[in-house]
């Protein structure tokens, strides 16, 4: 059963969980690259270290973990 | 937090927003409201409405419990209390919640459980009648309505201050995505949320502390210029300097931490505020139901790390442009003065290790984080406005389907008396301090009533009523008895002429739940007990509490609550 959003729903809470970390990660990571790779890092403290780019790959990592693993399969519809 | 200071600070933004920050806070709105829609079709009966059909995991019913209490509000301020007051402010994260946490899962749980109650008021309806479930009821829909406003209006001015965002622009943006996705998913719709605001909080949050220990150094070279930039070490200790009330930067005896806030106000909040009971209460099973509290205190034991440790590392690492240390002050001297309050640390410490991109997260995290607690408030008081208010008292014998709809209706309605509750903090922004002390005049006496009640047979219900009447009237007395007597009545209330303005909640707590237990006890050995057979399932002693179904020791509650009381030990040995 999903959990979370009701029977015989096929999105799990977990999904939205993943769906939403991994959206995060494919907006950071893009970004994160083009700011370190392309000299376009902002002016903050610890930049040298490319925050945005590395939490982009956790997000990435995380929340397509998530979406993965809480796929809505065939089947999962309509489950008691 | 001390918005109202927020709220006078000068016009100038602290940051603005990218592109790419936008795209990521529109995402988040698309996200939720996609929920409210897509879990509409599962919300037909009382039961899926106002309590998510009571089939939400351990795990998810944890979170969501942890997470109600993870507000914008709790996260800013409580990190503008860790720069003013230390390590200190940590004690509201580990005494102040994981004992009370534990044994509303161990203890409390399976009564509320297996009563089959659908509110805290509820409980107190089958366990001490209509008056106690009445003077509970009204209260706390007043008072999660008036704290919704208050949330709406502190995102307002955090908008404002960090992005200059317009006011009215935050509290209708903010009020209508809430209004929309809990009146079509009620307490589904608000949990999703709540699991949802949980990793965003994390994934927004937990980067100030990563790098902010990166640059001081570590943990230990940031204690030592700590206390080289403050002149003392107190500020990392978090009982040894609690020997005497003018020993620690907060003013406070370890008695009124260890009695007071951890031994009555954190109970009162966690076993008995409804709004996090709600939670526990949509567990799909009696183990689960036990879990949830469990999973919730192991989460809540990490939390300091993205509230405290941020506000120390202000202390050690924040700078002026000019490279010399940034001294923050509070909010009526920052307007004075132009400086930095306390209540901005958190959103300082964002800007300064965050571009754009991860900007976005942090802002799109402290909007959840504001949301939710709205949602929160506002789920909360469509249940006990449905079930213990007009269902039992104007509208008994009306069909499940019409307390669905009135269920979203008062959703929409709430939101709209929060709205009005915002405008008028905004135009007479000391309200706020008020309807924020409002909650601690019930909560404590509330706890009294609920647990002599859960513990002892002989509480009568003329006990309760009159308990947890005494209790609340000496609390407003005491708060106003404080506030209009100065320092001189606080020293009485707080047994210190040292005593600082935060120890008065914690002892005004201790009395007045002293308060309602000896009036509660008193006015039970005057009147008739109920008989064993009519407090079933309500009482120990009275109740055979059915097994939660666990067979191996890594399925029991209690080792797991073992475990986090171990950690939760260990802890404040590490930190002593």
């Amino acid at each position: 059963m999903a959990e979370g959003t009701g029977r015989g729903d096929a999105l799990s809470i977990w999904f939205f969980v993943g769906v939403m970390t991994l959206s995060y990660g494919i907006v950071l990571l893009p970004y994160g690259a083009w700011a370190w790779f392309g000299g376009h890092e902002a002016p903050t403290v610890l930049n040298n270290l490319h925050p945005t780019f590395w939490w982009g790959v956790l997000l990435t990592i995380f929340g397509g973990f998530y979406t993965l693993r809480f796929r809505p399969r065939s089947g999962d519809t309509n489950k008691v | 937090m001390n918005l109202q200071a927020l709220a006078l600070l000068s016009g100038t933004q602290l940051t603005h927003l990218a592109p790419v920050d936008i795209i990521i806070l529109l995402l988040y709105f698309a996200v939720v409201l996609f929920i409210g829609f897509y879990v509409k079709g599962q919300t037909n009966t009382s039961e899926e409405f106002f309590l998510a059909g009571r089939e939400m995991t351990a795990w998810i019913a944890g979170l969501s419990f942890v997470s109600a209490n993870l507000g914008s509000l709790e996260l800013m301020g409580w990190a503008g209390s860790a720069y003013q007051y230390g390590i200190l402010a940590t004690h509201w994260y580990w005494i102040g919640a994981i004992p009370a946490m534990l044994f509303l899962g161990i203890v409390m749980m399976p009564f509320y459980y297996i009563s089959k109650t659908h509110s805290v008021p509820g409980y107190l309806q089958l366990r001490f009648g209509e008056g106690a479930r009445g003077l509970s009821a009204a209260s706390f829909a007043l008072m999660t309505i008036l704290m919704s406003g208050v949330n709406m209006y502190a995102m307002a001015v955090v908008m404002q201050t960090v992005l200059g965002w317009n006011i009215t622009f935050s509290i209708w943006v903010g009020a209508v995505t809430v209004a929309i996705y809990v009146m079509l998913g009620g307490l589904r719709s608000a949990i999703i949320n709540e699991v949802l605001q949980f990793v965003l909080i994390w994934a927004g949050a937990a980067l100030i502390p990563i790098l902010g220990l990166i640059e001081a150094g570590g943990w230990t070279n940031l204690k030592a210029q700590i206390a080289a930039n403050v002149g003392s070490s107190d500020y990392t200790h978090l009982w040894s300097t609690l020997g005497t009330f003018k020993g620690n930067p907060m003013g406070i005896h370890w008695t009124g931490i260890v009695f007071g806030l951890g031994g009555i106000i954190s109970f009162g909040y966690w076993t008995t505020d409804f709004l996090v009971v709600q939670r526990v209460l949509s567990a799909n099973n009696l183990r689960s139901a036990k879990m949830a509290p469990i999973i919730g205190a192991a989460f809540k034991m990490a939390v300091p790390l993205i509230v405290i440790v941020p506000g120390l590392l202000a202390l050690a690492v924040l700078k002026n442009a000019d490279g010399s240390l940034m001294h923050l002050v509070p909010g009526d001297i920052a307007k004075a003065t132009g400086q930095h309050a306390y209540d901005e640390v958190l959103p300082l410490m964002l800007i300064r290790y965050c571009g754009p991109g991860l900007l976005g997260l942090g802002i799109t995290a402290l909007v959840a984080g504001f949301m939710s607690g709205m949602a929160g408030n506002v789920s909360a008081f469509s249940t006990v406005w449905t079930y213990d208010l007009y269902g039992a008292y104007i509208n008994k014998k009306a069909s499940d389907k019409h307390y669905v709809a009135m269920g979203r209706w008062s959703t929409v309605i709430g939101m709209l008396i929060s709205i009005m509750t915002a405008y008028l903090v905004a135009h007479a922004s000391s309200i706020m301090d008020y309807v924020q002390s409002l909650f601690s005049f019930f909560i404590a006496p509330l706890f009294g009533t609920v647990i002599l009640g859960m513990l002892w047979k002989r509480a009568t219900k003329e006990g309760g009523f009159w308990g947890l009447f005494a209790g609340t009237l000496s609390s407003i007395g005491m708060f106003a008895y404080v506030h209009t007597g100065g320092k001189a009545a606080l020293a009485h209330i707080a047994l210190s002429p040292d005593a600082q303005p935060m120890a008065e909640n914690m002892y005004r707590a201790l009395w007045s739940w002293i308060i309602c237990v000896l009036v509660t006890v008193a006015v039970s050995y005057m009147t008739t007990a109920k008989t064993d057979a009519e407090l079933n399932g309500l009482v120990y002693g009275a109740t055979v509490i059915p097994s939660d179904g666990a067979t191996t020791i890594w399925q029991k509650p209690v080792f797991w609550a073992c475990v986090v009381a171990v950690v939760f030990i260990a802890l404040n040995i590490i930190f002593f």
